[in-house]
């Protein structure tokens, strides 16, 4: 159980808490406040598919993770995402991109996501959980209609070859990262 | 932070359980404070669930609701829409929404009945002309500083002057003294004397 590594966060949590229930005499509906319930709500879900967690002492950064879905060719694979919050969140939309290498229609090499409610369709009622969720469906059912890897999108009819690239795109694009 | 998300979901366990503590403790603490105007809810319990914000995640304050159900706080949802004013649409369930159409909610104990509409955008604040009188002062013009004056020099008889002298207007006659200045009948006679003093006074002074 990963219980005894995540103690030492739990001093870190409530002095957040602390520090955010603070702010909130003065404004209360600040961005920190709203993120900071988010990310209750993320770890209180118990979700084993998607996770996230701020990067650092910044709340307006996060780490997320997607498990690649079941019974697709992402299956076993797991996906670090960067979640950037707007001043103004959740009146826009956060900026999320693929950290881990993701060979898919609709991430770019440089994992720039081209998901509806990300853009144009975003409502404040979304969350860091419910978009993690929406990108793990992504992964397996993409808009192969606006691409923003064509190669993806044609390949996405030949699973077995698709698969291949997947395994291939994530090997050599974290080589070039990690150098 | 090669670990860091991963554990997300190991953590649940032990702040699971801090955060049912905390939960537990509130609602006891919020019960007095509930008639605080900024409301001081402090972390929104699972009882209260039902009531957040769908926009802060908090419970919502200066609550409005819309036509399709969705609660939200007044400044929330004002928020929403300034930030997009070509798709005026419930965040919720897309369905039309506009400023006008959205229903304030006001709870037992909330300390201001103010439709929270009207806090945002700041409006200015609509005019509350004093109730009118009835008092015989707007025949000579004289504002209230005046009356109040007259009355301390010692119930100086403008009433009486002024259904003595109407100037035309027949409505003053036997206009009852005000409820909030009894007068007694010495007072009342005392009252024309000095009427008939100042009279004179100013015709005198005409003549002069
Ligand atoms: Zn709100
Ligand atoms: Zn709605």
């Amino acid at each position: 159980m990963a219980s005894q590594n995540i103690d030492p966060m739990l001093p870190t949590m409530q002095n957040k808490e602390k520090k955010v229930n603070a702010t909130r005499r003065k404004d209360g509906h600040s961005v920190t406040m709203r993120l900071q319930r988010e990310l209750m709500n993320v770890m209180m879900s118990g979700s084993t598919e998607v996770s996230a967690f701020p990067e650092g002492d910044n709340i307006f950064k996060w780490i997320g993770t997607v498990k690649g879905p079941k019974g697709t060719v992402y299956e076993g694979l797991s996906f670090k995402l960067t979640l950037e919050f707007p001043a103004d969140y959740p009146f826009s939309a956060p900026t999320i991109k693929f950290k881990t290498p993701c060979f898919h229609p609709n991430v770019d090499e440089q994992g720039n996501i081209c998901l509806d409610i990300l853009k144009e369709k975003w409502s404040a009622i979304h969350s860091v959980s419910s978009i993690l969720v929406s990108l793990q469906s992504l992964l397996g059912e993409p808009n192969n209609d606006s691409p923003l890897n064509p190669l993806a999108a044609d390949t996405w009819n030949n699973q077995a070859k698709f698969k291949e690239l997947v395994h291939e795109f994530l090997k050599k694009n974290s080589k070039n990262k990690s150098s | 932070m090669h670990m860091r998300p991963d554990e997300g979901e190991g953590s649940g366990g032990p702040m699971n359980a801090d955060e049912a503590e905390v939960r537990q403790r509130r609602p006891m603490d919020e019960e007095g404070a509930s008639a605080e105007p900024d409301g001081a809810t402090g972390t929104s319990t699972q009882q209260d669930g039902h009531f957040e914000c769908n926009i802060c995640l908090d419970t919502a304050k200066d609550a409005v609701v819309s036509r399709c159900g969705h609660l939200f706080c007044w400044p929330c949802l004002y928020q929403w829409l300034e930030t997009r004013p070509n798709r005026q649409t419930c965040p919720v369930c897309k369905a039309g929404i506009s400023k006008d159409n959205v229903i304030p909610l006001y709870g037992r104990g909330s300390s201001n009945q103010q439709d929270p509409r009207e806090k945002l955008p700041p409006r200015p604040q609509g005019e509350r002309p004093e109730p009118e009188t009835h008092g015989p002062f707007h025949n000579f013009g004289l504002g209230d500083g005046g009356f109040q004056m007259s009355f301390g020099i010692g119930a100086f008889p403008f009433g009486f002057f002024a259904s003595t002298f109407n100037i035309g207007n027949g409505q003053f006659g036997g206009h009852p003294p005000r409820p909030n200045v009894p007068q007694n009948p010495e007072e009342q006679f005392l009252s024309k004397v000095f009427l008939w003093v100042a009279v004179l006074f100013m015709f005198w002074l005409l003549m002069a």
